[in-house]
Order: structure tokens, then C-alpha cells, then sequence
């Protein structure tokens, strides 16, 4: 690299260096730290990479559309979470889950690994960590494994989980389909469900305990990867975690008749709402998605309405050019986002019949979605903004042929860890698809690599990041009473984190040798 | 102030969401019409906006 070069270089790496310096080591939310790093986003712009008001004013209205498309997915499915969590419908279906086993290692298979899993795909965003790690204690398993073995275990499903609002953000940054990212990204991420599990049982029981449960790792985790695959193929990519941690329950609950997995007798506890009841608004979004996906006459009336901008052709003062065309559209009735709203109205109004809700629960209900959404929102919203600005005045570009010189050809094996360090530092996996997205599909083109493929280690790395966001420790150390003493929690994920994103690197490479 | 933020928090951390979203659209639209007053002013909004969220977000 030139002397000039590497000044620019460092210069375009000043608004995601901001936000991870202030997240990292001054404890900066994702929504305050985005924010900073949207004003060095702006001022690195105008001063070193010649942008002006109306690129500015256009690459902000680019952001605001791509953030509506993920704000759309995000707030349904905190909305769905919050009306089924109401009903106590989450604390019966772990009730129902306890009564399989009384196996240690199977306890921590399907709460740690399938149940966080399965909440990831219908929640996210931290409810996985936290619902289960006071379940796990109730268990007696120490807070510190409590809290680790969710967040290791239930990584893997973070893409296609909360309805797919990762792969939604890695598909609207880089401007590519399902077709050319899912493929790769359910490969890389059924490699990863193998290891979360694993590495969940050894993070309590060390390798007798893994070897103990090899078997139900390897049927699980086979039914959940496989079916993980097949949805993502099939264009139910917004079902990909829901399904696969479905399937991987239903498999998980037959594995644990085995009798290598029944010395211990299971729990007697009875709750109030029976284990159908609790999952009916699940099976109701099952039956809307894939009749909105599958079913070409519904997917084409829901398609009716898209709203979308069109944006002239942008150059900047330095002379880069954004090419003009239409923006991320936004397909108000038939976005995954509008059918988890369909699932959360009909699910609502069954739970009311029923009488599952307390006086005010609808006011809670929002309440609680107000409160989790808007900080949530606040860290997307600014994020995507500044790669705007990053994106319509070459700085993205700059970074990725900074990386594309100095990596070369071992790029796939850095991937990875780039999506890790997005999602450690933003505590999500689409904030970091968002961030570093459009960087790793610029290097990878430079490179003469897969975009498909490097894209699908980025968002494996983002999902992998899970485990280690100090965002996502603090929710589920909060849980269980261990605030302020997240350093052994976080200490214990590094190690499995840095493992398994070293693996998926080392994969990526191999799969970029054969691609 | 502090009092201030901390009663009406989530109100003025709502706003500033609503804020975040709608005022892209305005820039844009001003920018169409290639009005550089009203996008210099709505960039100055949006800034203020910004640092009410990097403050408080």
C-alpha cells in the first residue's frame, strides 16, 4: 500500500473503528455508539471523500428504506414474542420440554441448544439468552453455565432466526437473492450447529460429557441442519431457524426415550397451559408463511403493494459515482415482517378467547415491544445510515481493496472473523451484515473469490458473534443475577467462539478452493 | 434536563426513531427538487437528532 493509500484507508475505517472502540472499551450501547459513528461517518465523508448535501440526503433516504425493511421484520417478531410471553406460554413450553429428561446432558441439548434456537428463530435479539438461562438454574446449573450454554448454543440459528431479519439485511446490502446466498450461508451455518452443540455440553461437562452425547448431537443436529438447508433453499428462508429448531425439538424429545439418555428420572412438573396451547401461535405463523412463500396465487395478491424510491445518478466532489435505480422495496403485504403481524393478530385473538391474558394485557404487550424495539431500532437505524455514506462515497470500496492487497488470496480464512467482529461490537448479527456486507462483497469480487460464498462466512461469523457480544452476555447475566460479573460468562464463550469461527474459516477456504 | 430526559426518556428516544425515519424521506424529496436550503436545513435536523441519540440513545 501507498503512503496516501493507507491514510485514506485508515481514514475510511474511522466510523466502524468508532463504533467499536466506544462499544468495546467504553461501554457504549449499539444506538449511542452508531450514532458516533455516523458523525465520523458524515465529517470523514465531507472532508477527505467529497461528499456533498444531496448525496448525503440520498444515501440517508437509501438507509432509511433499507432499515425499514429489517425494523419491519424486528418489530413483528418482538411483538409476536411479547403476545405469546404474556399468555406464559414461553415458561409452559420449557415446563413441557423438562418433563423429557432428567439427563444433564439432554437438559442442556434442548434448552440450551433447541430451545434458545427455537427462540431465536420466533424472537432474537437477546430473548434467547435470557429466557433460558434462569430456566437452566431453576435446573441447577450454575448462573455462569446458565448463561454461556444459551449463548453458545444457540448461535447457529441467528441468521434464520427471528424470521430471517439477518439474511434479510445481508440480501438488501449486497443487492443479491436467496438463490445466491442461501445455499452457502445454510452450509456454513449447518456446519456451526454441530459445533454450538458440542461445544454447549462441553462448556458444562467437559469431553465425558460431549462423548456421552455424541449420538444426540449427531441426530439433532442432522435433523436441525438438514432441515435448516432445506427451507433456505426453498425460498422459506424467513423459516429457516423457526423450522430447523422445530424439527431439532421434535427430534430432540424422541432422542431423549433413548435409553442411554433415561437413567435419570424426568421432572413431574405440571404448568397451567398445555404444550399445544402454548405452541399455537407458532404453528399459526408456520401455516401463514408458507402459504405467503409456497403458494403462488397468495405470494402474488400479497405482492400487490410495494413501495420503494427511485434515486438519480450520485457523484461525489472526488468524482465516484453511485449509479442510479430504485431502492430496497418495501412489499408492504407480503414482506416477512407483514405475515409475522397476520401470525401475531390471529394468535392474540385465539389466547384472548381462551383466556389466557390478564386485565391490560394488550398495554403490556406494547409496552414491552416499545421498550425492547426502540433501543434496538436506534443501533440499526444509525448503522445503516453511516453505511450509506460509507457505501456513496467509495470508502467501502477503499476498505475492501485495502484488505483485498493485504489478504489476497487467504481472504476466505479472515471472512469470518469479520462478521464476529461486527456482531461482537454492535451485539447483532444484522447490524453486522449491514456494516461489513457491502465490504465483503467488494473484496471478494476484487479478489476474484465467490461473493456468495465470502458473504455467507461473513453472516456464519455475525451469527458466531452471538455468543460473545457483551450486548447479549449482559441481558442474560442480568437474568440470573450475575450483574456485574459478566467477565467469567464472557471469558468462557471467547474461547468456543474463537474456535469455531477458526473452523469456519479454515472451511471457507476450503469451500473457495472447490467453488 | 436530566430529570427532564429521564421522566419523558422512552418518549423522546420514540421521537428521535420517528425522527431518524422520516427524515431521510424529507431530504430526499427536497433533494429531487433540488432545493439545497431545505436539504442543508433538514441535515442540520437531522445532526441535532443524532447527537440527542449519541447522548442518550
Amino acid at each position: 500500500m501507498t503512503d496516501l493509500f493507507f491514510v485514506k484507508w485508515i481514514l475510511a475505517l474511522s466510523p466502524i473503528l468508532t463504533v467499536l472502540v466506544l462499544m468495546i472499551f467504553r461501554n457504549w450501547s449499539g444506538s449511542r455508539a452508531g450514532a458516533a459513528g455516523w458523525f465520523v461517518a458524515l465529517i470523514t465523508a465531507t472532508f477527505a471523500f467529497g461528499a456533498h448535501p444531496i448525496l448525503i440526503a440520498h444515501s440517508q433516504a437509501k438507509g432509511a428504506l433499507l432499515s425499514l425493511n429489517v425494523l419491519y421484520i424486528i418489530w413483528a417478531a418482538l411483538l409476536l414474542y411479547n403476545v405469546v410471553n404474556e399468555t406464559g406460554a414461553i415458561k409452559a413450553i420449557g415446563i413441557g420440554i423438562q418433563r423429557f429428561s432428567g439427563d444433564k446432558s439432554i437438559q442442556i441439548l434442548i434448552f440450551g441448544w433447541i430451545f434458545a434456537s427455537f427462540l431465536q428463530g420466533v424472537a432474537g435479539y437477546g430473548v434467547p439468552i435470557a429466557v433460558v438461562a434462569p430456566l437452566l438454574v431453576g435446573l441447577g446449573f450454575s448462573p455462569v453455565v446458565a448463561v454461556a450454554v444459551p449463548a453458545i448454543g444457540h448461535s447457529w440459528s441467528v441468521t434464520f432466526g427471528s424470521m430471517g431479519a439477518s439474511f434479510q439485511a445481508l440480501m438488501a446490502v449486497s443487492g443479491l437473492g436467496a438463490p445466491d446466498l442461501a445455499p452457502w450461508s445454510a452450509t456454513l451455518l449447518g456446519i456451526t450447529t454441530f459445533l454450538c452443540g458440542i461445544c454447549a455440553v462441553h462448556v458444562y461437562g467437559g469431553w465425558k460429557m460431549t462423548k456421552h452425547s455424541a449420538l444426540a448431537i449427531l441426530v439433532i443436529g442432522t435433523a436441525m441442519a438438514g432441515t435448516q438447508y432445506i427451507l433456505a433453499v426453498s425460498g422459506m428462508w424467513t423459516l429457516g431457524g423457526f423450522g430447523a429448531s422445530l424439527v431439532g425439538l421434535c427430534s430432540g424429545l424422541l432422542v431423549a426415550k433413548l435409553k442411554i439418555y433415561n437413567q435419570v428420572p424426568p421432572s413431574q412438573t405440571q404448568s397451567e397451559m398445555g404444550l399445544g396451547w402454548a405452541l399455537s401461535a407458532y404453528f399459526i405463523l408456520i401455516v401463514i408463511v408458507s402459504s405467503g412463500v409456497m403458494i403462488p396465487p397468495v405470494e402474488a395478491f400479497l405482492g400487490q403493494i410495494n413501495l420503494t424510491l427511485v434515486f438519480p445518478e450520485i457523484i461525489s466532489m472526488k468524482g465516484w459515482v453511485t449509479q442510479a435505480g430504485k431502492g430496497k422495496a418495501i412489499n408492504i403485504f407480503g414482506h416477512g415482517g407483514a405475515l409475522l403481524l397476520y401470525a401475531t393478530i390471529i394468535g392474540f385473538l385465539i389466547y384472548r378467547s381462551k383466556g389466557f391474558y390478564q386485565s391490560h394485557a394488550l398495554k403490556k404487550i406494547v409496552q414491552k415491544t416499545i421498550k425492547s424495539g426502540v433501543p434496538t431500532s436506534l443501533g440499526i437505524v444509525s448503522m445503516v445510515c453511516f453505511a450509506m455514506i460509507m457505501d456513496h462515497c467509495q470508502m467501502i470500496t477503499i476498505l475492501a481493496e485495502g484488505i483485498s492487497r493485504v489478504f489476497g488470496s487467504i481472504y476466505p480464512l479472515v471472512s469470518p472473523w469479520i462478521g464476529l467482529l461486527g456482531a461482537f461490537m454492535t451485539g447483532s448479527n444484522t447490524n453486522s451484515n449491514v456494516v461489513f456486507g457491502v465490504l465483503q462483497q467488494e473484496t471478494a469480487q476484487l479478489a476474484g473469490l465467490s461473493a456468495g460464498l465470502i458473504l455467507a462466512a461473513q453472516t456464519t461469523g455475525g451469527a458466531l458473534g452471538s455468543m460473545i457480544a457483551p450486548a447479549k452476555i449482559l441481558v442474560g447475566c442480568s437474568t440470573v443475577g450475575l450483574s456485574g460479573k459478566e467477565g467469567p460468562v464472557l471469558k468462557a464463550t471467547l474461547q468456543y467462539g474463537l474456535i469455531i469461527t477458526g473452523v469456519v474459516g479454515m472451511i471457507t477456504m476450503l469451500f473457495s478452493y472447490i467453488s | 434536563m436530566d430529570s427532564l430526559l429521564k421522566k419523558h426518556g422512552n418518549t423522546l428516544k420514540t421521537t428521535a426513531l420517528i425522527l431518524m425515519l422520516a427524515i431521510p424521506f424529507l431530504l430526499y424529496a427536497a433533494a429531487l427538487h433540488g432545493s439545497i436550503l431545505q436539504v442543508k436545513l433538514l441535515i442540520a435536523i437531522f445532526i441535532v437528532n443524532m447527537l440527542f441519540v449519541m447522548k442518550n440513545g
